[in-house]
C-alpha cells in the first residue's frame, strides 16, 4: 500500500509542477465558467437579456367617428376613441417594456423591413391602414394583419415581440368578441333595438376589466420540486454550468495522468520500475490511484473555488461528497481506458481530445440548462457526464442523497466497465 | 560459489518465425567478481540482461540469480539485483533526492533506514551538495552517476550495468569506470555489458563474448587472448593494389587471416618480428609500396575478429 | 513557390498517414454532426408541455384544447407527481398545472392563477410559458367577453320582470360562450409572422439553427493536430535541418499554413456536404457567398494555429491552449448558444471576433437570403484579422526550442 500511495504522490507532485497541466485542469474550467456566467448577466438568477430591436411601422387610420349606432353595427366607435394601432404602438414603446423591446418607429413598411434585412433590428411591426377598420368596422367578415417581419435566426427576440403584440391584441379581439355574443344575445331575446347601445357597453366592460386586472390571470413559473414534494430553490445558470465545466476538464486531468503510462515506458522509468521487487500489480495499481487521486483533488479545488469566488452554494454536503466521489471514478477510469487503447502519447491527447468533446457535447456539460426536451434527456443519459450533470442539477437544487441515487449509481457502473476494459487492456501490453 | 548461473538461455521474439535474439547462452559468475558481456550491437547483450532482470520471459532454458530462478521466482531475483539500464532512467522533474527517495521506496526501503541509504549513496556517488536540484538540470555524467545510485539503494548481491558509458565524456567515463572497481573491491558482484573492448579488458575479471546471439567464448582476458595464440594484429596500407596484396598476404608463412577492413589490410600473424619482412618482400614482388604499418599484441578485439572473421566495432 | 506546396503536401501526408489521428479530425465530426442532425433534424420543433388539470370546467377545457391544437406545444396529460419529475428530468420542456377552481374563479371574474413548472434559464420552458400566456389568455377572454355580454342584460327580454332575470342569465351565458368563442378562434385582428428572407425558403428548425455553428466547433478544434505535428518537427529537429537547405523561412512559413488551410477546408467540405446533402440544410444557395466564408473560416483558423504552435512549445501546453482557446471563441461566437440570449456586454465582445461574423455568414446564406454583397463585411474582417494573427506568429516562430 505504501508503494502505491509512493507512486500517487509522485505523479501529484508533478502534475503540480507542470503548469500546462495546471492550466487546463483548474485555471480553464474557472474561466470558461466565468465566461459563461457573464454571458448569462452573472451570478445567480437567470437570464439578463439584450432588449429586442423592434422596428415599428403603423399605417392604421384612425375610424371615423360616427354619432349615431347603426342597426347591424357592431361596435361604434366614440369620438374618443384612438386608433387600434396608435394603441398597439403604445403599448409596445411604454416604459413597462423598456428593458424587453427597444423600438424605432419608421416611415414605410419597406424601411421597416429593410432594417431587418440589413440586421440592425431584430423584428419589423407592421400595423397595416385597415386595423381599425377591422375591428371596428361593420363587416363581420373583415380581418387585418398585423405583420411581424423577423429574422430567422434570432428565435427568442421574436417570439417575445409575438407575445407583447398578441397580448395587445386580445383587448381588441376580445372586446369585439363581448360586442358580437352581446348582438347576439339580444337579437336572440328581442333587444334588438338596443343592440348597439348595449354591445358598446359590453366592450367597454370587458376593455375596462382586461385594464384594470381585476378577474385578471396570472401565470406564474417556479421551478420543479424534489422528490417528496420538496421545494426546491431557484438557482441561477452559473453552478451547474461550472458542474459541466469541471467534469469536462476532469476527463483532461485524468487523462494527463494516465498519459504518463505511456511516457513513462518510452523514457524507460517504467521497465525501470518493473525490475524492482513491486510487482507489476502494485505498480499498476499505483498509477491507477494516481490518476483518480489528481482528479479528485482537482475536483475539490473547483468546487471550493465555486463556493469562494461564484457563490454558488453546490447543496448537501454528503450527497456533493458523493458526487465529486462518482465523477473522479468516471473521469479516472475514462483516462485509463482511453490510454490503454491507443499507441503513443501523441494519439492519446489527439483522440482523447476529440472523445471527451464529444461526450460532453452529447451529455451536455456545455449549455447549462440551455436545452429541453425529451430528446435531450435521453441523449444526456447515454453518456456517464451526463447522469453525473442531472445529480448536480438536484443536489443545486436542494436534493438530499436519496435524490441523487440513480445519477450516482449509473455513472459508477460506467467507472466500472471503462476500469475493467483499461485492465485488461495494460494486462495484455505488459504482461 | 557462483552467485549468476545462466543456463541455455534463449530468447524469440514472435515465434515461430521471428529473430533469435538469444540462442543458447550459457555462463557463470563468481560471487564479488565482475563480468563483461562484450559483443557488437545486436548480438543480444541487452537481451539477455533483461531477461536476468526478469523484464522478459525467456523462450528456453533458465537462469538462477543467488540461488533463484528468474522464470518461476522473480520477485526473490528482483530483491537481490540492482539494474542500471542502459539510458537514464529517471525522473527529470523531480530532484536527485527526491528520485532515490522514490526508488528506495519501490525497492522497499522505508523510514529511518531509507534516509540513511539516500544519504550514504548521494555520498557515493559524490551529489551531495547538488541533491535538491532537479535532475533535468545536470549534464550527462551527473545523471548517469544518479542512474547507478537508484540501483544500488537496496544494496543488492549482483549489480547489472547496461553500456553504462555510452556517449560520454572521457572523465566522466573515467569516473564511472572507477566508481565500479572501487564497487566490486567492496564485495559487489557486477555484470556489465558493452561493446568498448578497452574497458572489458580494463575491468572485467572474466568476459563472456557474444555474436549472434550466442556465447563464442568465455575465460579471463588471458584465456581468451590464448584461444589467438600469440597472434598479433598488424594493419597495413598500400599504395595500390589492396586486395591483391591481402590475397597473396594470406598465403605467407606465418600468417593465420588477412582481410580487408575499408582501406586497410587486416592479418593476423603468429610471429610480428618474423613475418613482417615477408610481408615487406611479397609486397615488393608485387610491386606495391606499403605505407603504413602498425602491430597490435594480442586483445580482445582480436580474438572476436578471429572467432568471427568480423571487427569487433562494426 | 514550388517548395511551398512540396512543404504542405508533406504535411498532409503525414496526416493522411497518421490514421488515428485522421479518424479523428475526419470521421469523428462526421459522426457526431450526423448523428446530432438525425436526432434533432427534420420534423417539428414543438416543445412537449406536460399538463396537469385539477378543473373540468369550461375554461380549462377550452384551453387544452388550444394547447393540443398548437404548433408551439405538444401536450402530453399527466399526473401531477409526473408533471414536477419530468420537468426535472428535462423529459419536457414545462409542465402547466391548472389548479381546481379555475374555470369557477374565471367565471366569476375573481383572479385565477396557472402555474407553469420549469427550470429557470431555460429556453423551452421560457417559450412554453409564452404560447400557455397566450391562449390561457385566449381562453379566459372568452370567458370575459361572454360574460360582459350577459352583464348588459341583453340576454334577457324586456318584458320580463327584474327579480326573474337570473335564470336568464345562466342560459345567456350559455348561448354568449360559444359566440364569443368562435369570435376569438376567427379574431379580426391577427398576427401574420414572415421570416425575412423567406426566399432562402429555408425553415429553422433546430438542426438548420445548429449546423454551422457546429462547423466553426469542429473545425476550430481541429487546429490541435496540424499544431502538434509542428511542435513534434520542432523537437525533431527536422524544422531546424529544413533551414540548413534552400529554403527561406518565409516559404516555410507559408508552406505550413497551407497545409493547415487545406486540412481544415477539406474538413469544412466534408461536413458542409453532410449538411446539405443529408439534412437538406441549404449552404450551396449561393455558392459563392459560401465559398467566401469558407475561405475566411479556414483562414482564420489556420493563422490561429500557427500561432499557438509558434508560441508554445510542448504538446500539452499547446492541447491545452488549443481546447481552451477553442471553446472560448465558440462561446463567444455564438456556436454554443444564440448571442441573442446573452448581456449586452458579452455580445459586444462576441462581435469583435470574426468567427462569429462568419456564423452570422453562414446563417445567413442558409436562412436569410445572402448573397456575396452581403458576406463580403463578414470575408473583409476575418482576412483582416487572420492578416494579424500571421504577423503575430511570422514574429514569434521559432525554429527550435
Amino acid at each position: 500500500m505504501n508503494r502505491v500511495l509512493a507512486i500517487a504522490f509522485k505523479d501529484l507532485r508533478s502534475t503540480w509542477r507542470n503548469v500546462p497541466a495546471l492550466a487546463m485542469m483548474l485555471a480553464a474550467p474557472l474561466a470558461l465558467s466565468a465566461l459563461l456566467g457573464f454571458a448569462f448577466g452573472g451570478g445567480n438568477g437567470g437570464f439578463s437579456i439584450a432588449a429586442t430591436k423592434v422596428a415599428l411601422v403603423n399605417l392604421d387610420k384612425a375610424p371615423a367617428a360616427s354619432a349615431t349606432a347603426t342597426p347591424g353595427a357592431t361596435v361604434a366607435p366614440a369620438a374618443a376613441q384612438p386608433a387600434v394601432g396608435q394603441t398597439v404602438v403604445g403599448i409596445l414603446k411604454s416604459k413597462g417594456l423598456k428593458d424587453i423591446l427597444t423600438v424605432t418607429s419608421k416611415a414605410t413598411a419597406a424601411a421597416a423591413r429593410k432594417s431587418v434585412d440589413d440586421g440592425k433590428d431584430a423584428v419589423a411591426v407592421i400595423i397595416p391602414a385597415d386595423l381599425s377598420k377591422a375591428i371596428f368596422g361593420t363587416s363581420t367578415s373583415a380581418r387585418s394583419s398585423i405583420e411581424l417581419y423577423q429574422n430567422p435566426t434570432q428565435t427568442v427576440g421574436a417570439a417575445i415581440t409575438q407575445s407583447v403584440v398578441g397580448q395587445s391584441l386580445l383587448a381588441f379581439n376580445g372586446a369585439r368578441a363581448a360586442a358580437l355574443a352581446t348582438q347576439g344575445l339580444a337579437l336572440a331575446s328581442g333587444n334588438g333595438a338596443q343592440a348597439g347601445a348595449l354591445t358598446q357597453k359590453a366592450a367597454q366592460t370587458f376593455v375596462d376589466q382586461s385594464q384594470s386586472g381585476s378577474g385578471g390571470l396570472t401565470v406564474t413559473q417556479r421551478p420543479p420540486d424534489l422528490a417528496g414534494g420538496k421545494k426546491s430553490k431557484d438557482i441561477g445558470v452559473t453552478g451547474l454550468v461550472l458542474a459541466g465545466m469541471m467534469v469536462f476538464f476532469m476527463f483532461f486531468g485524468a487523462s494527463n495522468v494516465a498519459r504518463t503510462i505511456l511516457d513513462e515506458e518510452r523514457a524507460g522509468t517504467l521497465p525501470r520500475l518493473f525490475t524492482t521487487p513491486t510487482s507489476r500489480q502494485l505498480i499498476l495499481g499505483g498509477k491507477f490511484t494516481s490518476t483518480f487521486l489528481t482528479v479528485l483533488v482537482q475536483a475539490v479545488i473547483l468546487v471550493a473555488a465555486g463556493r469562494l469566488f461564484f457563490s454558488i452554494h453546490w447543496g448537501a454536503l454528503t450527497a456533493v461528497s458523493l458526487l465529486i466521489l462518482a465523477a473522479a471514478a468516471v473521469a479516472a477510469s475514462l483516462g485509463l481506458m482511453v490510454i490503454s487503447l491507443v499507441r503513443t502519447p501523441a494519439q492519446a491527447g489527439a483522440i482523447g481530445a476529440g472523445v471527451y468533446l464529444v461526450l460532453a457535447l452529447l451529455g451536455g456539460n456545455f449549455s447549462g440548462t440551455a436545452q429541453s426536451g425529451t430528446t435531450y434527456a435521453t441523449v444526456q443519459r447515454l453518456t456517464p457526464n451526463g447522469w453525473l450533470l442531472v445529480g448536480w442539477n438536484s443536489t443545486l437544487r436542494g436534493g438530499g442523497v436519496g435524490d441523487i441515487l440513480l445519477p450516482l449509481l449509473v455513472p459508477l457502473a460506467f467507472a466500472v466497465v471503462f476500469f475493467a476494459i483499461a485492465v485488461l487492456r495494460f494486462r495484455r501490453r505488459f504482461a | 560459489m557462483a552467485i549468476v548461473e545462466v543456463l541455455d538461455l534463449r530468447k524469440q521474439y514472435d515465434p515461430p518465425k521471428g529473430v533469435l535474439a538469444v540462442d543458447g547462452v550459457s555462463f557463470e559468475i563468481a560471487e564479488g567478481e565482475i563480468f563483461s558481456l562484450l559483443g557488437p550491437n545486436g548480438a543480444g547483450k541487452s537481451t539477455t540482461i533483461s531477461m536476468l532482470s526478469c523484464l522478459l520471459q525467456p523462450s528456453g532454458g533458465d537462469a538462477r540469480v543467488a540461488g533463484h530462478s528468474v522464470v518461476s521466482d522473480a520477485q526473490a531475483v528482483k530483491e537481490a539485483i540492482g539494474v542500471v539500464p542502459q539510458d537514464i532512467a529517471l525522473y527529470p522533474d523531480m530532484s536527485a533526492r527526491e528520485n532515490l527517495v522514490f526508488w528506495g521506496k519501490m525497492y522497499g526501503l522505508r523510514g529511518e533506514e531509507l534516509t540513511r541509504r539516500v544519504d550514504e549513496v548521494l555520498e557515493l556517488i559524490t551529489l551531495v551538495d547538488r541533491q535538491k536540484d532537479r535532475v533535468e538540470k545536470f549534464s550527462g555524467g551527473m545523471k548517469r552517476r544518479v542512474n547507478i545510485g537508484v540501483a544500488l539503494l537496496h544494496r543488492p548481491r549482483v549489480l547489472y550495468l547496461d553500456e553504462p558509458t555510452v556517449g560520454i565524456d572521457p572523465q566522466s567515463r573515467r569516473s564511472i569506470l572507477d566508481g565500479i572497481l572501487a564497487l566490486r573491491d567492496q564485495g559487489m558482484t557486477i555484470l556489465y555489458t558493452t561493446h568498448y573492448m578497452a574497458e572489458a579488458q580494463e575491468l572485467s575479471d572474466r568476459v563472456g563474448i557474444v555474436d549472434n546471439g550466442k556465447m563464442i567464448a568465455v575465460g579471463t582476458n588471458q584465456e581468451l587472448v590464448d584461444i589467438v595464440g600469440a597472434e598479433a594484429h598488424v594493419v597495413l596500407s598500400v599504395d595500390h593494389y589492396l586486395e591483391g596484396m591481402v590475397e597473396r598476404w594470406g598465403q605467407v608463412d606465418g600468417v593465420t587471416k588477412a582481410m580487408v577492413d575499408e582501406e586497410h589490410a587486416v592479418l593476423l600473424v603468429q610471429d610480428a618480428d618474423e613475418v613482417l619482412p615477408r610481408l615487406f618482400e611479397a609486397a615488393a614482388a608485387a610491386g606495391a609500396r606499403i605505407t603504413e604499418v602498425s602491430v597490435t599484441e594480442p586483445n580482445l578485439e582480436m580474438v572476436f575478429l578471429h572467432l568471427t572473421g568480423r571487427a569487433l566495432r562494426e | 513557390m514550388r517548395r511551398i506546396f512540396t512543404l504542405a503536401s508533406k504535411d498532409l501526408l503525414e496526416t493522411r498517414r497518421d490514421r488515428l489521428a485522421l479518424i479523428f479530425t475526419v470521421v469523428m465530426p462526421i459522426a457526431f454532426t450526423a448523428f446530432f442532425g438525425l436526432l434533432f433534424g427534420g420534423g417539428s420543433n414543438r416543445l412537449p408541455l406536460a399538463v396537469w388539470s385539477g378543473d373540468a370546467g369550461p375554461v380549462a377545457t377550452q384551453l387544452i384544447s388550444q394547447l393540443q391544437k398548437s404548433d408551439v406545444v405538444t401536450v402530453q396529460r399527466v399526473k401531477k407527481s409526473e408533471a414536477e419529475q419530468n420537468v426535472a428530468d428535462n423529459k419536457v420542456a414545462a409542465a402547466l398545472e391548472i389548479p381546481a377552481g379555475f374555470s369557477a374563479a374565471v367565471a366569476a371574474g375573481k383572479p385565477a392563477m396557472l402555474t407553469v413548472v420549469g427550470v429557470s434559464g431555460s429556453s423551452g420552458a421560457q417559450t412554453a410559458t409564452t404560447e400557455i400566456n397566450a391562449l390561457a389568455g385566449r381562453a379566459v377572454a372568452v370567458e370575459q367577453a361572454a360574460r360582459a355580454a350577459v352583464a348588459t342584460g341583453a340576454g334577457v327580454p324586456r318584458s320580463y320582470p327584474a327579480g326573474s332575470r337570473g335564470g336568464f342569465n345562466i342560459a345567456a351565458l350559455a348561448k354568449a360562450r360559444p359566440i364569443a368563442a368562435q369570435a376569438l378562434a376567427h379574431p379580426a385582428a391577427t398576427m401574420k409572422v414572415v421570416e425575412a428572407g423567406a426566399a432562402a425558403g429555408q425553415v429553422p428548425s433546430g438542426f438548420v439553427l445548429s449546423s454551422p455553428g457546429m462547423l466553426i466547433n469542429f473545425i476550430l478544434f481541429s487546429i490541435t493536430t496540424a499544431g502538434v505535428a509542428l511542435i513534434v518537427e520542432r523537437k525533431n529537429f527536422t524544422l531546424m535541418r529544413l533551414m540548413t537547405t534552400r529554403v527561406r523561412r518565409s516559404e516555410l512559413i507559408a508552406g505550413k499554413i497551407l497545409g493547415m488551410f487545406a486540412l481544415t477546408f477539406v474538413q469544412q467540405i466534408i461536413l458542409i456536404g453532410i449538411g446539405q446533402f443529408l439534412f437538406g440544410v441549404d449552404y450551396l444557395r449561393d455558392p459563392a457567398a459560401l465559398l467566401l466564408m469558407m475561405i475566411a473560416l479556414s483562414t482564420v483558423a489556420s493563422t490561429l494555429g500557427l500561432l499557438l504552435a509558434s508560441l508554445l512549445k510542448t504538446q500539452q501546453a499547446l492541447i491545452a491552449a488549443t481546447v481552451l482557446t477553442s471553446m472560448a471563441v465558440a462561446a463567444l461566437s455564438g456556436a454554443w448558444f444564440p448571442l441573442e440570449i446573452t448581456g449586452p456586454a458579452f455580445q459586444f465582445v462576441g462581435h469583435l471576433l470574426p468567427t462569429s461574423w462568419i456564423l452570422d455568414g453562414l446563417r445567413g446564406i442558409v436562412l436569410r437570403g445572402f448573397g456575396v454583397p452581403d458576406v463580403l463585411p463578414a470575408f473583409g474582417f476575418a482576412l483582416a484579422w487572420a492578416l494579424a494573427l500571421f504577423a503575430i506568429a511570422v514574429w514569434r516562430f521559432r525554429l527550435t526550442d
